[in-house]
């Protein structure tokens, strides 16, 4: 479903990315770990549309979207939940959610997406006048991730989910991130966090200073030494 | 400055000191006055600008130098030479007035620069709010004085001339010596990043105050210079927000980072501005203004380093080019 | 005295209408685009010129000359963003500035050039309403009535419309907007496009009760800055409190003392609240 090939992104002349190449197939979910500052948000902006690749291309379900602007890329059915729990700070949360359904495919479905996702997020039904950046950094997540679902995406991109939440609230996410899973969603997840991005994953890679070093399915990445003692804690 | 800059300036020097000695014509003596008269004012505002200062309301130091001085001897019969020492004075301490509270609490930038701009049109209004002394729009016209050389009224216009010729090269001077000194290094630090600046020990607001007082008292220098030369002053003309831009653009049409950028800027503008009023007239009043700012408009969207800054460029350039290619 | 202070007071609170219309027109462009436009208030005056120009030199019955008069700032809001703005959104904010500021000269010299300096305007004999000891001019009121009922729609707008909605992303996160599918252009676009019809819906209202002349634009411009700042950039509640402060303040100071002196205290106060407190009195975002 999406192809990056042998993708370079650069910081004016600093080279964040190097020949990067990634699949994800569809209703899979595939992790991208690596340290701080490896590059994993830059390829999830570089696949958005956000940046731009100078060289290496990546494909859509075998459309090349690497040339087009984030808004149209969104319209593909690709949807990114940023990081940090970035919401829109002075819009409400309805007001959040239905922006998330801007685009023509959703809109007609807006209400609902509403209804489900205030079934699945009950916390946020609760909320619902309240400005989002008056929530706590869990519930912004919770949002940032429900927003993107209100735009029916096919492939979901998500940053650093577990980035400055409490590991109860973390747990809570990833028991989520499991649920899309199960409901048939294809996700792009990159995390710092290894241990509980393995949990979910169908097949990870390993991202460190712009190079991919390493990529398997969980018992590939399970029993490496290197990867077990560097990014497993064990 | 490179030696062909030198060479070349050295010559525009010479020409400008000769120049009453060949041409007779007052016309040609005009002209010529107004580009240093105007020139000076424009390097007096590029001084602070190119370290990032930009006020857009110099209008209102211009004014006061016109106005100070004028009204005193009108009224007062105070030579003008003292009301320039006074007008000077009153530009610095408003400079002060402005400058600590804007430098003090951070509002830099365009804050700063649409604070200049409201003080400029505050000027203007309080001109023509003042119409029992200042004549209001109307204007105010020098009376004629009866002790020429004393109050500042030269029968012979060449010594205008001269005297302008001399303000710029004093403007020019004062760049060279603020490029040599340590007031340069602190302010281009400042301008880079007031917070490391100042964590270097660097007074960040009094150096940013020198540079804005010098700059005031060099235009205000410029307004009395205007005043007595043209002998008649309102306030479209010397304050407010149009002379305040109108300056501006100058230096920045030329290069506001170059010394010689203001100069060559004014020059160019006061040619054009002459050569519309004199091939369009009164005919189509305001069609030199819009001419000029549509001009203005596509330089800073084109050519956002002014004309000698994009030469300087394209030059630099040249030479790397040929010391790659050797 | 006091039935002079208080007819100001009202009619700066009437007034204080049509210039929330203002500064929320400067406000929301500036919160989109994060460009001040700097020459809004010579864009009210175009606005007036070419309604005079529709009704009285062609002929065109007024409120059709108003509607179109609309229609064309609309379509220069539009010429706007796409000759100016586009290309000034990657500059450095100094060149935004004198770009935007070199628009002035040329509108109002343009003015002076096609409709030259003589003050024009349109003769309407409305009636005036007593109440008490005060009268109120019904062309205020009906300003301050138009005003409200389209910055209500401007509410509506914004809060429950999708575009409306995107603007308000937009202004908030370029990038996340972006991600949702929204496309900066069309809202760069449509923002500028109200903008500009707001300058020529405050135009309209202005037709009865002024007449303009090619400096016209000068006090608005001011007027609509000192507005914008006082409630903090951007912030459309805050425009909207302060546009009746300041119209209350600046219409009674005209009156005890002069118009000049007006303007100069609302500069004074532009100046002090820049000095002071930069992100508005209010401080507050809608």
């Amino acid at each position: 479903m999406l192809a990056v090939d042998s993708v370079d992104v650069f910081y004016g002349e600093f080279r964040a990315l190097e020949q990067v190449t990634i699949r994800v197939e569809r209703q899979q979910t595939v992790i991208v770990v690596g340290p701080n500052g490896a590059g994993k948000s830059t390829l999830l902006r570089g696949i958005c549309g956000l940046l731009k690749a100078r060289e290496g291309t990546v494909h859509f379900r075998d459309q090349r979207i690497d040339t087009l602007p984030a808004h149209t890329v969104a319209e593909l059915g690709i949807a990114l939940v940023p990081e940090g729990g970035r919401v829109f700070p002075y819009l409400s949360v309805e007001d959040n959610l239905k922006i998330g359904s801007y685009i023509k495919r959703a809109r007609k479905h807006a209400q609902e997406s509403f209804n489900t996702i205030y079934e699945l997020f009950p916390i946020l039904a609760q909320r619902r006048r309240q400005m989002a950046g008056s929530l706590s950094g869990g519930e912004r997540q919770m949002l940032a991730i429900a927003r993107s679902l209100m735009s029916k995406p096919d492939l979901i991109l998500l940053d650093e989910p577990s980035l400055g939440l409490a590991p109860l609230v973390v747990d809570l996410v990833f028991e989520f991130i499991k649920k899309m899973k199960e409901e048939g969603y294809a996700i792009l997840l990159v995390e710092q966090n290894a241990n509980k991005a393995l949990q979910v994953a169908d097949y990870a890679y390993l991202l460190e200073s712009g190079k991919l070093v390493f990529e398997g399915n969980r018992e590939q990445f399970d029993r490496n030494p290197y990867i077990k003692t560097a990014y497993l804690g064990l | 400055m490179t030696a062909t800059k030198l060479t070349l300036s050295g010559l525009v020097l010479a020409g400008i000191l000769l120049l009453p000695l060949f041409f007779s014509s007052q016309y040609v003596i005009h002209m010529v006055t107004l580009m240093l008269l105007w020139s000076f004012v424009a390097t007096a505002w590029a001084l602070m600008a190119r370290f990032g200062i930009v006020s857009l309301g110099h209008g209102v130091f211009l004014g006061m130098g016109a106005y100070i001085p004028a009204l005193l001897f009108n009224f007062y019969g105070l030579s003008p030479w003292i009301g320039m020492l006074i007008g000077i004075v009153a530009a610095a301490v408003l400079a002060v007035i402005l400058g600590y509270p804007c430098f003090r609490f951070k509002v830099i930038g365009d804050y700063f620069a649409l604070v200049t701009l409201a003080v400029a049109e505050v000027g203007s209004l309080v001109i023509v709010a003042l119409r029992d002394q200042t004549g209001g729009s109307l204007g105010l016209t020098i009376n004629n004085s009866t002790r020429p050389f004393l109050d500042f009224q030269f029968s012979d216009k060449r010594v205008y001339y001269y005297l302008a010729t001399a303000f710029l090269l004093l403007g020019l001077y004062i760049w060279r010596r603020i490029d040599k000194s340590k007031v340069r290094l602190a302010l281009t630090a400042i301008g880079e990043s007031e917070l490391a600046a100042s964590s270097l020990g660097v007074n960040v607001i009094n150096y940013k105050l020198l540079v804005t007082v010098i700059s005031a008292m060099l235009t205000s220098m410029g307004g009395v210079l205007y005043a007595q030369y043209v002998t008649y002053i309102n306030p479209e003309t010397v304050s407010g927000v149009g002379v305040s831009l109108s300056v501006c653009f100058k230096a920045i049409l030329g290069g506001m980072f170059d010394i010689l950028g203001p100069f060559v800027g004014t020059s160019i503008m006061v040619l054009l501005e002459e050569y519309i009023r004199i091939s369009l007239g009164s005919k189509y009043v305001g069609l030199s203004e819009v001419i000029f700012g549509l001009a203005l408009l596509l330089l800073i969207i084109f050519l956002p380093k002014g004309i000698v800054g994009s030469i300087t460029a394209l030059i630099q350039k040249g030479y790397q080019v040929e010391r790659g290619s050797k | 005295m006091v039935e002079q202070i208080t007819m100001a007071f009202i009619n700066g609170i009437l007034l204080g209408g049509v210039l929330a219309l203002l500064a929320f027109g400067l406000n929301l462009i500036f919160g989109v685009v994060k460009i001040i436009h700097m020459a809004y208030g010579q864009f009210v005056m175009l606005g007036f010129y070419l309604i005079y120009s529709f009704h009285a030199t062609m002929g065109v019955p007024l409120p059709a000359a108003m509607a179109l008069g609309v229609l064309s700032m609309a379509i220069l809001g539009i010429f706007t963003q796409l000759l100016l703005i586009r290309p000034l959104l990657k500059a450095p904010r100094l060149n935004q500035l004198l770009a935007l500021a070199s628009l002035i000269i040329v509108v109002e010299n343009v003015a002076m050039m096609i409709w030259g300096a003589d003050y024009r305007g349109i003769p309407l004999a409305l009636p005036i309403i007593q109440v008490g000891e005060v009268f109120i001019r019904s062309s205020y009121l009906m300003a301050f009535v138009g005003a409200i009922v389209v910055l209500g729609l401007l509410y509506v707008f914004l809060n429950r419309t999708y575009l409306g909605l995107a603007i308000r992303a937009v202004a908030q996160d370029l990038e996340m907007a972006q991600g949702m599918g929204i496309n900066p252009a069309t809202v760069y676009y449509v923002t500028l496009a109200a903008g500009g019809a707001l300058t020529g819906i405050v135009a309209a209202f202005f037709v009865p009760i002024y007449t303009v002349h090619p400096h016209f634009g000068s006090s608005f411009t001011i007027m609509a800055f000192v507005i914008v700042v006082l409630g903090g950039m951007g912030n459309l509640l805050g425009g909207f409190i302060s546009a009746f402060i300041i119209g209350v303040a600046t219409s009674i100071t005209a009156v005890v003392y002069s118009t000049e002196v007006a303007d100069i205290l609302a500069l004074v106060v532009f100046v002090l609240v820049m000095l002071i407190r930069p992100q508005g009195l209010l401080g507050v975002r809608a």
